[in-house]
């Protein structure tokens, strides 16, 4: 029985911005992400309160793919840092902290929204431009010939997720592993552009962390029963391999709806059969050495092809289709044989050698690419929840290295970087107002310095958002780094022998410097800018961010921050 | 949908609460002399029997998500290494609450957990100057073999006690003249205690241990003054060189942890392997590896327990109702075929989709006479007919009335039959598996396969199912099944439990070829270094600290020297917990408090002596010798050594201290995907909507 309803008329709400729920909505959210920050971040422990799986993490891209949010301003928020996360990996954090910072300041200011807007737009160019120029005092050029920077860069990725629950021992570990899947993915006889080969994330939970390893080629994992049966390989040298990716089994194709009618005494599963098992004297007859099947393969055609010492290796897997390919393929175009039809010979490809490894409690089948940029990293840790958190950080890292190669830059971190840029940013508009807002007409200086205010301050409390016990923030009148102090210390202090290092580790308190609260007034400085070569070779371990991702966090962040401000209807229909 | 969130560490953090009243019913299961537990399900009046840590994580409702991590911690550190559960939820509840005690004194909580890190990891590497290395284990097997009986009746009502608290219990009674020139030595030479410390390292048996310790002998002076102490150490101090450990008898009665009569089992599986292997391997005599994979399990509950036994070959239950189809095959060697998937008419090969709109017609003039399921079941007989096998074993189902009909027969299939055991016998007899019967062919089938009962007379020993044993056997097959009888069919599980814990110690043991000292010295020692670490930074004397901050700029790096003596003493705490909770566990002490009070006092006695391992390589030394006479020891020559396995043991540390950690560090718990009608309940508990 069907019922009519009426409908219900939409909802429609004018300056959702203004309204007092969603103005605490949005303060809960930012405190949800800014607890996260940084590496003494808080963890969340996300579940469905039914038993179900708990993941614990303080990662944008684990965060934010499990909640959900009901109002459409969060909505706006989330997917635009998720798409951000999807593009860069890094920085999701900064993004959607830094864009609630920025809503949140300048709701406190009296300007419409569109002229805040308009500044915002001119502040976030002069910070690009800054970030992009040479005399950017906050960047630093990344020398792929030493390892020093880009093991610093990762290393920094890896301290700053601690639901991985790492030691030192094993930060050092895994950023050294990391750094060499890295240079495994990169082929050895570049000419014009390079294109990166792939790594393979492997999952050995319940080992410990630096029983991790990489190593060249792929594993395909298989029990040790399974394994022991296809033993012992016979051939050495090169393999011949045909690699399918349409299911062996011996399933009928789908017929589609309605019945088919089979008249009794015809057998379509061994006509089915029958194929399959020419499939395998062609196979045979073509000296193919190894068989590597996607899906499904009949026993009985396993049966065949073993009793002629062929290598059957089945239900693989699609992750593993796209490297295998790419591995086994003589040329290139050549795709997995998708048919049960006559194989041209020219679809089969060969690997250098195949051997059997063992891991922890794991056996795997080792393909060695003839050559290739393909490799495997087994990454242990101690159980699910703090393997999956360490398998998106190494996976952020890696991708972090990737961008990185295209931009051979990072940006101090630590918080230096944003500090150095509110710095910056009120210096400028102190001193040359004009160079900003050139020929807009639109705007009065006055109110540039409103909103540069608010920009500065939701830059700085940003940093401030990486201190979680209770510490207060200092910033230097030379440089305009990040420095951190117990609370409640005596102002009449000499701070020098208080603090010992700024957030990035670049500079110690030692210099002739002078400090103050970041969050007092400060007469305008101008931080130093040239970043001098050899103050970057004399410090030892530096926190480090990729500018890629920095830069397109702050764009995210601004442009989102821009559309939400400008939001003045929101429209719901409540069918 | 919506999403709950609530912050969990307002003022006393909840999830360590929840944590620690989680591991607070744990606190029996530690120690040689386990409690059990029932567990009653309210509503439906079930109970179930549990002596383990896993077991009664599996029977416990654990759907907070704190619970969960708990459970996942256990699972994990049983998934891998099948041992250490018990110190895991202990030491998870104990650090629980020396972390709720740093909070309370407002200690910053990056600072916890850098502290508490680097505390473990130094306990970790001090103890590994309690190492035993076991060398050429298998030289002496047929020496000993009796030795584990002998030991087992005079020991076995005392062990429990005496061995697992007997180095503490012993040292009461005594002062030995060595620990006392020990502390004299100390007192006059701070400096040489360091020295003292070093060449008894030097001289015990692991050189990791000197590695370890080598930052100590960049002082230009050491070597002298160890050259000059060396004399007197002979006389003086227990000559640690004794402790080793290559003895097999030995090494299982000291990894027994009180559970003698499954180590037994354990240890004669072993000697089985080992004799199999050595048989096989004649002219190239490789390195024999003991291996728990080829060693099963057959259960059966209601019988006495000194049934229970080892033997080489494959035993399983079979129904009563085959008793005189065995009986007939029993004196010859059979022909057997190996399937792996079920044995039944509808059964496909995984992963193969059946349609399920093909119709089969039927043509009108021929009436069926069979069902098609008679049909199959006689090709299947068939196969087995022409290919002359009197024996199927299916690694999966098997069709009742294949079975019936095969019994008529003379022919024996066995359902539920491991994988490892299936690739054993295919390895032995030659035979391939299959999945289908179909496939089978001259090739596939195996040769010279001899049934026989379990027990000579079967009758006697049917169990409470109504099956009786059989035993498969075969040239060359290197299967071990332990029989693993009891009276009480409730406590099957718990036995199999323990011979599998038992199994598992002496595999990892034999794997690393090391074995801690036991009975708690371990743990001693542990609290003992971090007691000297406390002193040490509360008098600033070591000013490189290794602690490191995951952020090494903050300010918590320069206040953290304040905060390390306190967190230092609360992580020492824990190992105190454990180890008064371990003495009155045996049943020793009247009281947790007076087990504690009696650790205090040795603690202190470490300490004072300066270097706590050679204390407690003394104490271990003076037990051995036997000087002392207390009222056990006078009816033994000999106590034996408890020892405890090595990475599991650490393992389990770091996993329940990272735990705790992670707990630690999370503030708010994020509950998703909630329907409106548990909103309000969850309204209640402090939960915020977005």
């Amino acid at each position: 029985m069907s019922r009519l309803e009426a409908k219900k008329p939409s909802l429609c709400n004018s300056e959702p911005l203004t309204s007092e729920g969603v103005r605490a909505t949005l303060s809960v959210w930012r405190g949800i992400v800014s607890s996260c920050y940084g590496p003494s971040g808080r963890l969340k422990q996300l579940h469905n309160g039914l038993g179900g799986y708990v993941c614990t993490t303080s990662q944008s891209a684990a965060l934010l793919r499990n909640l959900s949010v009901t109002h459409p301003i969060i909505k706006i928020l989330v997917t635009s840092v998720q798409n951000h996360v999807s593009c860069f990996s890094d920085c999701g954090l900064f993004t959607a902290i830094l864009c609630c910072n920025l809503i949140e300041n300048v709701q406190k200011i009296v300007l419409t929204p569109t002229t805040v807007i308009k500044l915002n737009k001119h502040l976030l160019r002069l910070c690009t431009n800054y970030l992009n120029s040479e005399a950017c005092g906050c960047r630093i050029p990344v020398d792929f010939h030493s390892a020093r920077i880009p093991l610093c860069l990762v290393r920094s990725v890896l301290t700053s997720k601690p639901a991985s629950m790492l030691t030192k021992e094993e930060v050092d570990h895994i950023s050294a592993l990391i750094l060499r899947t890295f240079l495994l993915t990169i082929p050895e006889n570049a000419e014009g552009h390079i294109i990166l080969g792939k790594s393979i994330i492997v999952p050995l939970k319940g080992q410990r962390v630096t029983d991790s390893t990489v190593l060249p080629g792929i594993l395909i994992e298989m029990p040790e029963v399974q394994l022991m049966k296809l033993l012992p390989i016979k051939k050495s040298g090169a393999l011949k391999v045909a690699l399918f990716c349409t299911t062996l089994s011996g399933d009928l194709s789908d017929t589609g709806k309605g019945t088919v009618v089979v008249p009794c005494g015809v057998s379509l599963e061994s006509a089915v059969l029958d194929q399959l098992l020419n499939l395998g004297r062609q196979l045979v007859s073509d000296h193919v050495d190894l068989v590597l099947c996607q899906k499904v393969m009949h026993p009985s055609l396993k049966q065949l092809l073993s009793a002629h010492q062929v290598i059957a290796i089945d239900r693989i897997g699609v992750t593993l289709m796209e490297p295998l390919s790419k591995v086994t393929v003589q040329k290139i175009g050549t795709q997995p044989i998708g048919s049960l039809g006559s194989i041209s010979t020219s679809s089969y490809g060969s690997v250098k050698n195949l051997r059997t490894a063992k891991f922890g409690s794991k056996h795997f089948f080792h393909l060695i690419p003839n050559e290739g940029t393909i490799c495997s990293l087994l990454l242990c840790n101690r159980n699910d929840t703090a393997w999956d958190e360490l398998k998106l950080t190494c996976q952020t890292a890696l991708h972090v290295l990737q961008l990185t190669v295209k931009e051979p830059w990072v940006l101090l971190g630590g918080g230096c970087t944003e500090t150095h840029l509110a710095a910056y940013i009120r210096h400028k508009t102190c001193n040359e107002p004009e160079s900003i807002l050139k020929d807009d007409a639109g705007c009065t200086q006055t109110e540039l310095h409103l909103v540069a205010e608010a920009f500065c301050r939701a830059l700085e409390s940003l940093a401030v958002s990486l201190e979680h016990d209770g510490g207060e923030i200092l910033t230097d009148m030379k440089y305009g780094h990040f420095w951190s102090v117990q609370a409640h210390s005596p102002s009449a202090v000499n701070w020098s022998d208080l603090l010992s290092r700024c957030g990035c580790g670049l500079y110690n308190s030692q210099e002739e410097l002078s400090w103050s609260f970041l969050r007092s007034t400060r007469h305008p400085f101008a931080p130093q800018t040239c970043l001098p070569r050899e103050a970057v070779g004399s410090s030892s371990t530096l926190t480090v961010d990729c500018l890629t991702a920095k830069l397109g966090g702050l764009q995210v962040a601004v442009e989102t921050a821009n559309l939400i401000l400008d939001l003045s209807y929101v429209i719901e229909d409540k069918n | 949908m919506v999403m709950a969130y609530r912050i969990i560490n307002k003022r006393r953090h909840i999830g360590l609460q929840q944590l620690s009243s989680f591991a607070e019913i744990g606190r029996s299961l530690i120690g040689p002399v386990k409690s059990s537990k029932f567990i009653i399900d309210e509503e439906s009046h079930e109970s179930v029997l549990i002596s383990s840590t896993v077991r009664l994580l599996e029977n416990l409702d654990l759907t907070s998500a704190v619970g969960q991590l708990l459970n996942e911690a256990v699972q994990a550190q049983n998934n891998t290494y099948r041992t250490g559960t018990s110190t895991l939820l202990f030491l998870v509840g104990a650090w629980c609450s020396a972390v709720e005690e740093c909070l309370h004194l407002d200690v910053p909580i990056s600072i916890i957990v850098s502290v508490m890190s680097e505390g473990l990891n130094f306990c970790s590497e001090e103890v590994v100057s309690l190492q035993v290395p076991i060398h050429n284990i298998f030289d002496h097997m047929d020496n000993t073999f009796s030795g584990l009986e002998t030991c087992s009746v005079t020991l076995c009502p005392f062990l429990q006690v005496s061995s697992d608290t007997g180095l503490q219990q012993e040292e009461l009674d005594l002062k030995d003249v060595a620990s006392q020139s020990l502390t004299n030595l100390v007192e006059v030479d701070k400096n040489t205690s360091q020295t003292l410390k070093n060449s008894l390292f030097a001289d015990t048996c692991c050189r990791k241990s000197v590695l370890n310790h080598s930052r100590h002998f960049k002082r230009p002076d050491s070597n002298e003054q160890i050259s000059k102490l060396d004399g007197f150490l002979e006389h003086g101090a227990a000559n640690p060189r004794s402790y080793r450990c290559n003895d097999l008898v030995e090494l299982a009665v000291g990894l027994s942890h009180g559970d003698l009569s499954n180590m037994k089992l354990v240890e004669e599986a072993v000697q089985v392997q080992y004799r199999n292997a050595h048989m096989k391997q004649v002219n190239s005599p490789a390195p024999f590896m003991f291996d728990i994979s080829k060693i099963f399990t057959c259960c059966l509950p209601g019988l006495p327990e000194s049934f229970s036994c080892i033997c080489p070959g494959y035993v399983t239950a079979v129904s009563v109702s085959s008793t005189n189809l065995i009986k007939e095959l029993q004196n010859q060697p059979v022909r057997l075929v190996l399937i792996e998937g079920d044995l039944t008419e509808n059964y496909r090969h995984l992963g193969f989709n059946k349609s399920s709109n093909i119709k089969t017609v039927f043509d009108s003039m021929k009436l069926q006479e069979d069902s098609s399921e008679e049909l199959w079941t006689n090709s299947v007989l068939q196969v087995l007919i022409q290919f002359n096998v009197n024996l199927v074993l299916v690694q999966g189902n098997v069709s009742e009335c294949l079975v019936e009909k095969c019994i008529h027969s003379k022919r024996l299939i066995i359902g539920s039959v491991n994988g490892t055991v299936m690739q054993a016998f295919a390895e032995a007899t030659g035979a391939v598996q299959v999945v289908y019967i179909t496939q089978v062919n001259e090739d596939c089938v195996g040769n010279g396969v001899h049934v026989t009962f379990w027990k000579s007379n079967p009758l006697d020993v049917v169990d409470r199912n109504d099956r009786i044993a059989i035993l498969l056997k075969t040239e060359g097959i290197d299967l071990v099944t332990a029989v693993l009888t009891n009276p009480v069919t409730a406590q099957m599980q718990t036995k199999e439990d323990r011979f599998w814990s038992c199994a598992y110690r002496l595999y990892y043991a034999l794997k690393e070829e090391k074995v801690f000292l036991g009975g708690g010295a371990v743990e001693f020692l542990c609290l003992s270094h971090l007691q000297i670490l406390v002193e040490q930074s509360l008098k600033k004397t070591n000013h490189a600290s290794s602690v490191w901050l995951r952020n090494t700029s903050s300010w918590l790096a320069s206040s953290l020297e304040i905060y390390r003596p306190t967190v230092l003493k609360f992580l020492a705490n824990g190992w105190q917990k454990y180890l008064s909770t371990l003495i009155y566990n045996t049943a020793n002490y009247s009281s947790e408090f007076e087990a504690s009070t009696f650790i205090q006092h040795h603690l202190q006695k470490a300490t004072e002596s300066g270097s706590p391992s050679s204390y407690i390589l003394n104490e271990y030394h003076k037990i051995n010798s036997g000087i002392f006479n207390s009222g056990i020891s006078d009816k033994l020559e000999h106590i034996p050594r408890v020892y405890d396995i090595v990475t599991p043991k650490i393992e389990a540390w770091r996993r329940a201290l990272d735990l705790v950690l992670l707990v630690l560090q999370t503030d708010s718990e994020i509950i998703t995907g909630l329907g409106h009608t548990q909103i309000n309940s969850r309204a209640s508990e402090g939960f915020l909507f977005l």
